[in-house]
């Protein structure tokens, strides 16, 4: 019988110079999911702040079509929404035909702004009421007491479940690529793989690549959550471990 | 009188073959992922409560790298990479794309259980000793059945998602309810006899997205539903 080949065989059996040779493939594909995904962020942010803002305050029909629009994008896969916008509307009655480029960071930017309302309305709903009274007393008007009041407090309140959905949306720029073949890096690895056949080098590669993106990425955020918090949640939670030690 | 509005003539086997042919793998894929990443998810976020430093370690791992990877890149791990290792595993396309379902959803069930089980008061534990359950028996008659209680409501979104997420199957060619609509498509923009030399995506596109929505809606109401009642 043959002897099971252990993790460490394995990845010694790998030809490495292969990946090596074709490091432009990867960095080409890695650039291009950054911008994607970059576009898509801030496309995602400003959709978040506009309609979060509109569903925290009850502003008349932009919160009602809000909330449809956020439960039509949550309820339905992202990859169906992808495949809407890049061949269904390029049909009648529509006729619009998008790059693979645009029809990508628009889908993310429709997915990850729908999510985004949510954690928006969240944090905006969790800002005190009083706090947008004293800004209203002090003379500012409904505005100016959202840009200067409700959105820093609230937006920081609301910042570590949109970081989620940026993270998510990153990620999600990974199967737009072998859907509409965008060449953002998953795709480049997918058309690799099919003229060069081999799977286990490219696809291993690939998952290290976004490991490493997104661990790094998710480090870096919980620092600059950790750095945005509000002074008032820091101050609680030291309270509380004091408590603990206590006990 | 909306409906032959609604059903022009050639909606009719488009509907069938989608139903007949895409649906059956939907719904296997979905049952077979949702099963296994609850009872894989439950254990793994259980034993993650255990202070046993290498096998938190190897939990965490698990639960990091198939949150961290986007589910499309795990797919083709396991439907391209896996069969040329030298251990030369093969499965058919829809068994590969449950299981990288499976991987990827009972990690976040893990993360939950953990979160879930946590949450029991030490109390629970202690009075369960007290009465001389060991450990397996003080978690499964005491702690779990009150953590399940809280973990309805993720487990409910993690159905919605893999239901949603079963269309990622499309892209390892199998053949669920997005790749039959997308092959339908193609058929009707080719010329007769095959086709019409129509073009129907819009509509076809717009139905499966309306097919989703009605499956998902009422289940992410549900779980809304759990969260107010249950905590």
């Amino acid at each position: 019988m043959r002897p099971l080949p252990n993790l460490m065989s394995l990845l010694a059996s790998f030809e490495w110079s292969f990946i090596w040779d074709n490091r432009d493939e990867f960095l080409h594909g890695l650039w291009k999911t950054l911008q994607v995904s970059l576009i898509a962020i801030a496309g995602a942010f400003a959709v978040g702040v506009v309609l979060g803002a509109g569903r925290a305050h009850r502003i008349p029909v932009l919160s009602q079509l809000a909330a449809i629009y956020v439960e039509v994008i949550r309820n339905t896969p992202i990859l169906v929404q992808v495949y809407f916008v890049y061949f269904g509307l390029s049909e009648p009655p529509f006729n619009i035909r998008l790059t693979a480029f645009t029809a990508g960071w628009l889908t993310l930017v429709v997915w990850g702004g729908a999510f985004n309302t949510e954690n928006f309305r969240a944090g905006f709903e969790a800002v005190p009421y009083r706090y947008r009274e004293a800004g209203l007393a002090l003379g500012f008007g409904r505005l100016k007491t959202f840009l200067n009041v409700t959105l820093p407090i609230g937006g920081r309140i609301a910042l570590p479940s949109s970081i989620n959905t940026y993270v998510s949306v990153l990620k999600n720029s990974a199967l737009i690529g072998p859907a509409i073949s965008l060449p953002e890096l998953t795709y480049q690895a997918y058309s690799l793989e099919s003229v060069s056949f081999r799977a286990t080098e490219i696809y291993f590669t690939l998952a290290v690549i976004y490991l490493v993106v997104v661990w790094v990425l998710s480090g870096l955020i919980r620092a600059l959550e950790a750095w945005l918090a509000l002074p008032e949640a820091k101050r609680v939670r030291t309270r509380q471990q004091r408590l603990w030690q206590a006990v | 009188m909306l409906l032959p509005a609604l059903t022009p003539d050639w909606s009719g086997p488009v509907f069938r073959y989608v139903l007949e042919h895409g649906l059956p793998f939907t719904l296997k894929i979905a049952g077979t992922s949702v099963v296994g990443s609850a009872v894989i998810g439950i254990v793994l976020g259980t034993l993650l409560t255990i202070r046993f430093l290498p096998l938190r370690g190897l939990i965490r791992l698990y639960i990091e790298v198939w949150r961290g990877l986007p589910l499309i890149v795990t797919l083709f791990l396991i439907v391209y990479a896996l069969p040329q290792t030298t251990f030369h595993l093969t499965f058919r396309p829809w068994v590969g794309a449950a299981i990288g379902l499976t991987l990827w959803g009972s990690a976040q069930v893990a993360e939950a259980t953990r979160g879930a089980v946590e949450s029991i008061p030490r109390e629970q534990h202690e009075a369960a000793s007290a009465l001389g359950f060991g450990w397996v028996g003080r978690h499964v008659h005491v702690v779990l059945p009150q953590a399940l209680r809280r973990l309805l409501p993720p487990l409910v979104s993690l159905l919605v998602n893999v239901i949603q997420n079963t269309t990622l199957a499309a892209l390892v060619s199998v053949t669920e309810v997005l790749f039959a609509a997308k092959q339908q498509v193609e058929r009707l923009a080719a010329p007769p006899p095959a086709g019409l030399l129509q073009q129907h995506g819009f509509a076809i596109y717009a139905a499966v997205l309306v097919f989703f929505f009605v499956v998902s809606f009422p289940l992410t109401r549900l779980a809304a539903y759990f969260e107010r009642r249950l905590i």
